[in-house]
This record gives structure tokens, sequence and C-alpha cells, in this order.
């Protein structure tokens, strides 16, 4: 007896030190200094860069098509010890771009890790940059589905398009920037301009692709080294393709009717003075209701704001009365209508997609309808009457009463 | 059955332990198993039936339960539909029990797989996560109700806090048409909501250990309240911020829901590992008191030691943990279990119940007779 009791001490001892053998920690753990963290994609068209051509020459490698030339922004090891000190290293960038040209997105990914001593992990991806004319030969099906499926891309990341090559807009002038923060940044200017649409993240966009219908991606073009958002890019229901390009002014009517703004600004002509007067948006509201008539869909849009006198060139000593209010607003209304009109056109006559949320509108409105003709919504867009109201109302004047 | 005066749990421990074994896998896949069948974003309205539908069904375990205070189901079904039969189906809710337990640690695996020990063998974060779970259980029923008393609230807070951060990025429009294409898809969705509230079958075994057995049916009622009103809010998050286009092509939705914002400022900026944490918890109490109401089966029907059952059962449930192949194989099987206990458990104790009361009722009469 007493030695059993002995033998079971000596077995619980032993399996106690066994569990001190699970409690070292993490298994199979990746030191964060020995990894490069990607932040910003860009997807182009195949274009080989001069390093990899020569590497090409050089060595040999899989057969592949050469259909999209990746972009990877790396983030730098030290950079955010960099920032904090001014002054330090300023010869070297705060990252680096490197490309890679092949069709697997994943294959191509997996490629840097034959040219980097740190392998590349995409935790903290914040954008992606689509080149518009590779979205018009691939569908967002394609091209995002890696980002989707993979284990490590979160959905919160943004997706953007760009007119020009993808790769650019992942570049920067001084030292101190890394473009795609930069890009993120600038998402975030939504309450000053009317030009930035809602962010689109990868899982908002899984939905909208899902449900084959059609949408807006912000555009954002570059020039040497610096950015600009202009417009957006219109990405086709049923194909998932890209469509066409908005311009800014279209994208402006767009947003209007929608009724997404978060602030911004109209920019009208007062009729007696032709001189320049500036409303500050502060609210804006947009109520689409959708008719049907049979088989015939219509709509109409009521859009209303509220906002501010911020900017009035006109010149006269009077305080400014109701009679100039109600001038100004009419003005304001005026160019908001010609922005819609414009806007409206283009999607609905040119484009041929609904990319407002008409379509939304009648489902809720009236689901039975929507099941009909869900499959050729963008068709029945397209033919369907779309009337529109503009109500401004200008609450105040900034801090000067006169003109 | 003689049960030790400790081994007594109050009625809060009872409900307690019917929502940590109800809420498991469930959360993470609820929304999209749902929106599947449904196809509209009524999902929320499925969970709220199937909520329904499911106190129905706890309210008529608990009642035939009443009749047999200090017994557990193994031990009164034998008396109601005799030795032999009553035991076969014993056996059947240890065997259900078991592969609840295998079906939730596999869950698990593939989950913590893919977004938190990529490369750590599967084999070794089960068998650490079984034998913590077997710690637990040899101690019996009340140190399980103690830890569950603790466990539930941490889920509960943190599971609100990180997915109503989502709201942010809710679009109510996605929430809409409600009922839009009728009542028809709503009912589509119901099969998959029951399945989610499997579980609350536990309070067959529970009476058994309840100080006031009589507040049973108090227990299982608030015990499923409270995971459905955690379903609801999932339902409503996952469905308002991916839409119910985006819920069905994603694996494990919630998940997503929340990894679709990250909030910069605060301490974190990214809460999945969070829900995760949570999350295991949760299976941790689903598996324990699976493995434990097998165990108590087996102990109670062949009469031996519940521990030698509870150790014997442990590479039982591994091996059955081994089983699927692949994911398809793991939610056909998740199918399968789930349509079980449709049977087991909505239509045996329906039949016990009527059983008993007719006995009841014939003894009754033949008392009667008799006086």
């Amino acid at each position: 007896m007493k030695l059993n009791l002995n033998l079971a001490r000596c077995l619980l001892i032993g399996m106690c030190i066994l569990t001190l053998m699970l409690q070292t920690g993490c298994r199979s753990k990746d030191e964060i200094e020995d990894l490069s963290i990607y932040v910003g994609m860009g997807l182009d068209e195949a274009k080989k860069t001069e390093l990899e051509t020569k590497l090409d020459k050089l060595g040999t490698h899989e057969i592949k098509k050469n259909l999209i030339t990746f972009t990877l922004q790396i983030v730098e090891k030290q950079s955010e010890a960099k920032g904090g000190k001014a002054g330090s290293d300023q010869n070297s960038k705060p990252y680096i771009n490197v490309s890679e040209t092949g069709d697997s997105l994943f294959q191509l990914i997996r490629e840097f890790t034959s040219q980097m001593e740190r392998p590349v992990i995409g935790h903290h991806l914040k954008v992606i940059v689509i080149n518009e004319q590779l979205a018009g030969h691939f569908s967002m099906h394609q091209l995002l589905d890696f980002f989707l499926r993979d284990n490590d891309i979160r959905p919160s990341t943004m997706v953007l398009m760009s007119s020009g090559p993808a790769r650019k807009t992942l570049e920067a002038k001084g030292n101190s920037i890394i473009p795609s923060f930069r890009l993120m940044g600038m998402i975030d200017n939504r309450y000053r301009t009317l030009k930035i649409i809602p962010p689109m993240t990868l899982s908002t966009l899984q939905g909208k692709m899902h449900a084959k219908s059609s949408y807006l991606l912000q555009n954002v073009i570059a020039a040497e080294g610096e950015v600009k958002f202009s417009g957006a890019a219109v990405i086709k229901g049923n194909t998932q393709k890209f469509r066409g390009l908005l311009s800014e002014e279209e994208l402006l009517g767009v947003t209007w009717l929608t009724g997404k703004g978060k602030g911004g600004l109209v920019k009208s002509y007062d009729e007696k003075t032709k001189q320049i007067i500036t409303y500050e948006v502060k609210t804006m509201k947009s109520k689409i209701r959708s008719h049907i008539d049979g088989d015939d869909v219509s709509f109409d849009v009521d859009i209303e704001s509220e906002g501010r006198l911020i900017e009035d060139w006109t010149t006269s000593s009077a305080p400014i009365d109701d009679e100039f209010i109600e001038r100004a607003e009419r003005a304001a209304e005026k160019e908001i209508t010609r922005l819609i009109q414009l806007g409206l056109y283009k999607i609905q006559k040119n484009y041929k997609t609904d990319v407002v949320g008409f379509g939304t509108r009648l489902n809720i409105e009236h689901p039975k309808q929507w099941q009909k003709i869900k499959q050729d919504w963008d068709n029945v867009f397209s033919e369907a009457p779309i009337t529109y109201k503009v109500k401004l109302n200008i609450t105040d004047m900034g801090a000067k009463k006169s003109h | 059955m003689n049960i030790n005066p400790k081994d007594r749990i109050n009625t809060i421990q009872a409900a307690v332990i019917v929502s940590n074994f109800i809420l498991g896998s469930g959360i993470l896949t609820l929304s999209r198993a749902t929106a599947e069948k449904a196809g509209t974003p009524d999902v929320w309205i499925s969970v709220l039936i199937g909520g329904l539908i499911a106190i129905a069904a706890g309210v008529v375990m608990a009642t035939l339960n009443k009749s047999y205070p200090e017994q557990t189901v193994y031990q009164y079904n034998r008396i109601i539909v005799g030795r032999w039969f009553g035991g076969f189906i014993g056996l059947l809710f240890v065997c259900y029990f078991c592969m609840t337990a295998a079906y939730q640690v596999r869950t698990l695996t593939e989950v913590t797989g893919l977004f938190l020990l990529e490369g750590t063998p599967p084999w070794a974060s089960v068998m650490v996560f079984m034998w913590v779970s077997l710690y637990l259980m040899v101690g019996g029923i009340n140190p399980i109700a103690r830890l569950f008393e603790l466990i539930l609230p941490v889920t509960i807070i943190i599971y609100l806090l990180v997915t109503l951060m989502g709201l942010r990025i809710l679009d109510p429009n996605n929430l809409r048409p409600v009922l839009g294409q009728g009542i028809m898809p709503v009912l589509a969705g119901l099969k998959a909501t029951v399945f989610s509230f499997t579980g609350l079958e536990v309070i067959l075994i529970l009476t058994a250990f309840m100080k006031h057995p009589n507040k049973s049916v108090k227990a299982v009622v608030y015990g499923i309240v409270m995971p459905m009103g955690i379903y609801l809010i999932t339902a409503v998050m996952a469905i308002g911020v991916l839409s119910v286009d985006g819920v069905v092509t994603r694996t494990w939705p919630t998940l997503d829901l929340v990894r679709s914002f990250e909030l910069t400022g605060l301490i974190f900026e990214r809460f999945e590992s969070l829900l995760l944490v949570i999350w295991i918890m949760q299976i941790y109490s689903t598996f324990t008191i699976a493995i434990y109401a097998a165990s108590l089966g087996l102990s109670q029907l062949f009469n031996v030691k519940i521990q030698k059952c509870m150790y014997a059962l442990l590479p039982i449930v591994f091996i059955i943990w081994a089983i699927p192949k692949n994911i398809n194989e793991l939610s056909a099987f998740g199918d399968f279990i789930g349509n079980i206990s449709l049977y087991l458990f909505g239509i045996v104790p329906i039949v016990l119940l009527l059983l008993s009361k007719w006995k009841k009722g014939s003894t009754e009469e033949t008392d009667e007779a008799e006086s």
C-alpha cells in the first residue's frame, strides 16, 4: 500500500513536470522583427519592373501567365521610431515597394519569400488599390477572392481604384510619409468635402459582389509622388467589372442623390450680380421613394440640406436680408440640380448602373416587385423615370452679418 | 440516486449551466446557417421564433422532470418505458452528448487553426483543452456550476461590447425589408435557429441536482432567454453590417463582423481575439457539461463510478473529433447532430411525459378502485 502511494506520488510529480512543458508559451511564434508587414497593395496590368526583367534573365521561373503586376508596400522596421525623431536618417524612405508579375495573387505574395529575408504578413493591410484597366479585364470576384479568403487580411481593408498605375499611388515624395497611411487618412476627410465617398471595405464589398449590385469605388490619381481623390469608378453589377469613371462633378451629383455626404460645399453664382456665393453643407438628407404602376417603376427623390453662407463676393454694404438669402438658396439649389442632372445621366443612360441604391429602396418598399425584376435591374433602372427636388435652407451667415 | 448534499445547485446555477451549454459553436455560424436557408434579412425573426420553440421544448422537459425529482432522465426513463428500452434511450443520449462534445471541440480547432494558432497541430491544443476540462468535471457538478457562473457574465459583457462596436458600420437598409417575401423564408430559417438552441436538454439531468427541483421550468426558461438575446444581437449585427449576401459567403460571419472594423485610438484596435477568447470559454463549458452528462449517463446505466466514465470517454470523444475530414464534413456532422437532437429531445420527452401522465393516471385509478 505504501509503495502504491509512493508510486502515485511519483506519477503525479512526473505529470506536473510534463505539464510544465506545455507552459512554455507560443508554439509557432513569429517575432515581429522577423516579419515584413505590408500595409498597402496595388494591382496593375502586367508590366514588369526593371528589376524583375533582370532577375528573369538571370534565373528560371515557373510557368505563369503575366496578367497582373502586383505591388506590395512594406513598412520598414524602424519607421515608427524614425517618425518620432525629427532629423534622423532622412535619406531612406519609411517604406519599400516591391513588385511581382504573374497571375495567382497568392503565388505572387509567396514569391517574395524567395526575395526577402523576412516573410511578408498581411495582418495590417490597410488599403488595396486596383488599376481600372485591370478591373475592366477581370471581375472583382477574381481580383479580390484571395483577400476575402485569406485569414490574415482583415475585412476592414479599404478598396480604392486608380485610373493611372496603382503602383504610383503607393509612392510618396518625401521621406516621412507612408503612402498607404496617407490614403487612409484622406478617406477620413469626408466631413470636409463631398468628393470623398463612404469608404468601401472588403466586408461591404463582398455583400455587394455576391448580390451582383453596382457600386462606386473611390478613384485616386497620382503624379510626382502626390495623390488626389478624383471622381469615382463605377463597377457594373452583372459583370463586377469596371464600367467607367465618374468625373468629380458627376460624383457630386450622385453624392447629393444618395444624401450620404458628411460635409462640404456648393459654389454658385448670384443671379443678379454674377458673383460667387458659397454654401457650406452642414446636413444633407435624401429620401428616395419608389412607385410602381404595373411593371413600370419610377422614383422621386427629395433632397434637403441645411447649411451656412460661408463666402459671398457680392459687394454691397447693405445687411443680408431675407430676399438675398432666398436668392442664395435658389442659386445653390440650381447648382445642385445641375450636378445631379450630370451624374444621373451618366449612371443611368451611359453606364446603366444603379450605384445610388434605387434598387435597395424598391426592395424595401415593394419587395415582391423587386424579386421579379432584380435579375435585370440595371436595364430596368436605365429606363425608369426619376424626378428630384432639392430644398436648401441657409440657417446662418457665419460671423459676418452683412455682405 | 443518492446525491451528496454538497452536489446541490441552486436555480440560477441551473439556468447558467443551460445557457452555457446552449452557447457554443452556434454563435459564430448561426447567422450564415440561417441566412442560407431564409435568404432574406428576416433572420432575426427566425431566431426569435426558434427561441420560443426552444422554450416550449424546455418547459416540456422540465415538467417531465418534476414528476421524478432527484432522478435524472437516465433513471426515470427506465421506470417509464421499461428497463431495457429505457436503457437503450439512455445510451442514445450518451452517444449524442459525446458527439456534441466532439463536434464543439472540432469547430474550436478549425477556428483556432485558422485565426489564432496557425501551425500548432490541432491535437496539441485539443488535448490540453480536454485535460483542463477533465480537471473541472472530476470535481462534480458544483465546481462546474460555480465556474460557469464566472464565465457567463464575462462572456455576455465582452460579447456585447465587441459586437455592439460594430453599430458604427451597421447599415439599417441591410435589415430591410422586414417580411418582404412573407413568412415562408422565416420558417425556412427556423431549422437552423432551432439547431442552435440544442443544449437545453441538459435540464433533463440538471433537475436531479437542483435544490428546488420544482423551479426547473424557471431555470430552463431563463437559461434559454439568455442565449436567445445573444443570438438576436448576433443576427441583427451580422446581417446589418455584412448584409444577407455578405453573410452567406462567409465561413465564420460573426468573426468577420468583428474583423470588419478597427477602432483607432483605443488600447485595442482589434477585437476578434477578445471574441475568440470568450468563445473558447463557451466551447469549454459546452464540452465540459456534455462529457459530464454522458459520463453521468454511463455511470447510472452501468453502476460504475462517474470519474471512471469520464476518463474512459475522453479518448472516445477524441476519436470522434478526428473523424470529419474537412470543414464540409464537419458541418454535415453538425447537421447530423442537430437532426438527432431534434428527434431525441423534441419527440422523446413529449412521449415520455405523456406516458408518465398516463401511467400515473392509471395507477391513481387502480388506487381508487382498490380503496
